[in-house]
């Protein structure tokens, strides 16, 4: 038997603990390959017109998988940290699936709730590996390399501290590490000569620190990340300039977005430049404004002495 | 202090109730209208949904009416609605606005945080908690009255054999019990109330569509929005029932008393279809459309502001729904640009649908007895 996992939306966070459940239970986890032209495309017709950009790609991922499994893995993920709330897409992206219509294997959707107790929301998982057919020593070994590979979620890809110039690239990791949705964007970064930057790579503690500052608590976690990143960078000036990746149609992005602005204009910070991506996102226009933006950020780091550098920001 | 609340479909109505219950000095927000959108999506966030820029917008202009409190509603679901209040509140500084900006947190996001937010808008310290749970009490059972004589009107309004009777007892009816302020004079009133809405003449013999409304809550109840759905029905003869209410949110225990299906009805109905809450009114959006289909329903409208979250959730879902139960399911989706004609159009192509799925199932019922 093989099971489907679509290479979109939380598989970029939780990608290698869903494939380490299935391959403990003996099932051939068969992973999309990364998103091209066509998936996007294949999405973007597919999908409800209105979804977000990353739901349209999640979208093509599952009908490029629709005739290669026998079923596919879409988890509900629920939460991520105690009191936040995954998006809502999140929250009904199986029932998403299962409305799609068109030939489409069977949706295995095992809750995933990580504040609520670890013993209920593993128990859904559970049973889907005797579903599966596992035995139950198999399913509760499975869960618990599940558990295991989602513990180090943290500083996995935090080189130490950036070198030479770098630049802050914040966004939803599926948008920014998809190489086609971001249309490159980090590698762009890298060569026109500065150190992309991501927000997993700042520590959960100064995330924590810097939205103890915000009035109201955020209640999404993703967006608490990116938001804590994103001031922790200006308030300790780590880097010297903000790209806020963001899609189309992104709900919680819309608001965070509108957040950081205001943010930066109340007090003195780093440059900050917001992209929208679409599936029409072309890459001549990412490139000019991007190349726009390093090209200033070179001239400020040139112009003022270190350690004084610039005020104002904005979009 | 000068309170303000947004508009929303019979909000005002409470409002109005509260603060002559509790003394509180208010100021009527303006109805919505051209220039309320245009000052709120010059100010909002792009991609920020329709009902963030109205009230924005509505809370602009009501500064200038000389509010100084504005009260929005908070929060901690997974909706974009619970940030809104901190949104606006950091757009209205930057445009150098003086105002207090209070948060109502709702109940379930913890009595102390309900129960402090509502208190700090009292004009008197001393009003003891018994006092304040009584008044409110009162409202919340006033407002179920005010929603179900709605919900009657709609019905009626397709029926009447005179223009605008429906509307005129509606009126009537609305301000006999404004002036109730015990249990018993509620009570009283609301009997007299639909005694009035009896009176409205119809006629029963005629055949009629019956359209389901759903959606998101802001956009189904503010006639501004949905091109006054409402009324737009009932002049082409439609009896209309509505899943979302303002009671039917206020109203604690999920017991939804105007729409009559409980949350757990609800949600059992929805199950097959979407088996998650998702925030704001999806859960119901889907829901309510089941059952609507199953009562047998001609049409169903779905309304919802462009990018709402729940709401997008629910139109992919609905579509199953409509595949499966029959029922032509018609989503709007509406922004600051919709344009009325282009929303109507479509809205007449459903009902000539209906009218001639109608037709076709009679046929066939027909040819099948005489076979």
């Amino acid at each position: 038997m093989k099971v489907g996992l679509p290479r979109a939306l939380l598989f970029h966070h939780y990608g290698e603990g869903w494939t380490s459940f299935l391959d403990s239970i003996g099932i051939e986890p068969v992973i999309s390959a990364s998103t091209t032209g066509e998936v996007v495309v294949s999405g973007a017709v597919h999908a409800d017109n209105e979804t977000c950009l990353p739901v349209k790609v999640f979208t093509g991922h599952l009908l490029e998988l629709r005739e290669k499994v026998d079923a596919v893995l879409v988890p509900r993920v629920i939460s991520q940290h105690r009191g936040t709330k995954a998006c809502p897409k999140y929250l009904g992206l199986p029932d998403m699936a299962r409305s799609m219509g068109g030939e489409l294997p069977p949706v295995l959707s095992p809750l995933m709730d990580l504040a609520d107790r670890r013993g209920r929301w593993t128990e859904e998982w559970r049973r889907l590996a005797r579903d599966l057919g596992a035995t139950g020593k198999a399913a509760a070994e499975a869960v618990s390399r599940m558990l295991d590979s989602l513990r180090p979620l943290e500083p996995q890809r935090s080189a130490g501290e950036p070198t030479g110039f770098p630049v802050g690239v914040a966004g939803h990791l599926y948008n920014v590490y998809d190489e086609r949705v971001s249309l490159g964007l980090l590698d762009r970064v890298r060569s026109m000569g500065a150190e992309p930057v991501t927000v997993e790579q700042v520590p959960r503690r100064d995330v924590r620190r810097q939205l103890r500052t915000l009035d109201r608590k955020i209640r999404w976690d993703f967006e608490n990340r990116i938001v804590g990143a994103v001031l922790h960078w200006s308030r300790t000036a780590s880097v010297e300039g903000v790209v806020y990746v963001n899609s189309f149609a992104c709900g919680p992005g819309s608001m965070i977005g509108a957040l950081i602005e205001d943010e930066f204009s109340r007090r003195p910070s780093i440059p900050l430049m917001s992209v929208t991506l679409d599936e029409h996102s072309a890459e001549a226009g990412l490139l000019t404004r991007i190349e726009a933006f390093l090209d200033m950020l070179k001239h400020i780091s040139r112009t003022a002495p270190p350690g004084r550098r610039p005020r104002g920001g904005g979009p | 202090m000068k309170i303000a609340v947004p508009r929303m479909g019979n909000l005002s109505l409470i409002i109005r109730d509260l603060a002559w219950r509790l003394g509180l000095e208010t100021v009527e927000t303006p109805v919505f209208s051209e220039e309320t959108m245009e000052i709120g999506s010059a100010l909002a966030p792009e991609f920020a949904c329709l009902p963030l820029k109205a009230v924005l917008g509505s809370f602009v202009q009501v500064l200038e009416l000389g509010a100084d409190t504005l009260v929005t509603g908070g929060g901690h679901g997974p909706c974009r609605f619970g940030y809104y209040g901190e949104i606006q509140r950091r757009i209205l500084e930057r445009e150098g606005k003086s105002f207090r900006m209070v948060v109502l947190e709702p109940p379930s996001v913890g009595i102390k945080a309900f129960h402090d937010s509502l208190r700090s808008l009292l004009p008197r310290e001393h009003v003891r908690l018994g006092v304040l749970l009584n008044e409110l009490a009162r409202t919340m059972s006033k407002v179920v009255v005010f929603d179900k004589l709605e919900k009657r009107a709609m019905a009626l309004r397709g029926l009447e054999t005179e223009p605008g009777a429906t509307d005129e007892a509606l009126a009537e009816a609305q301000g006999i019990v404004s002036g109730a302020y015990t249990r018993k004079e509620i009570e009283v009133a609301r009997l007299e109330a639909e005694e009035r809405m009896r009176q409205v003449p119809v006629d029963n013999a005629r055949p009629y569509l019956r359209v389901g409304l759903v959606g998101e809550i802001f956009v189904v109840l503010e006639p501004f929005f949905n091109f006054d759905i409402e009324h737009w029905m009932g002049r082409r003869g439609v009896v209309v029932e509505r899943a979302v209410n303002i009671a039917d949110t206020v109203v604690p225990m999920g017991r939804n008393p105007v729409f009559g299906y409980t949350e757990q009805a609800v949600a059992q109905a929805a199950e097959p279809y979407l088996s998650h809450e998702v925030g704001g009114d999806g859960l119901l959006t889907v829901g309510a459309s089941v059952i609507f289909a199953r009562r047998g329903f001609d049409a169903i409208v779905h309304f919802l502001p462009f990018t709402c979250m729940p709401e997008v959730i629910a139109k992919g879902v609905l579509s199953r729904v409509a595949a499966e139960l029959d029922v032509p399911i018609l989503s709007l989706s509406i922004d600051e640009q919709t344009g009325r004609a282009g929303v109507e159009t479509r809205l007449e192509a459903l009902l000539d649908l209906a009218w001639s799925k109608r037709k076709f199932v009679r046929g066939l019922a027909e040819s099948r007895a005489r076979a």
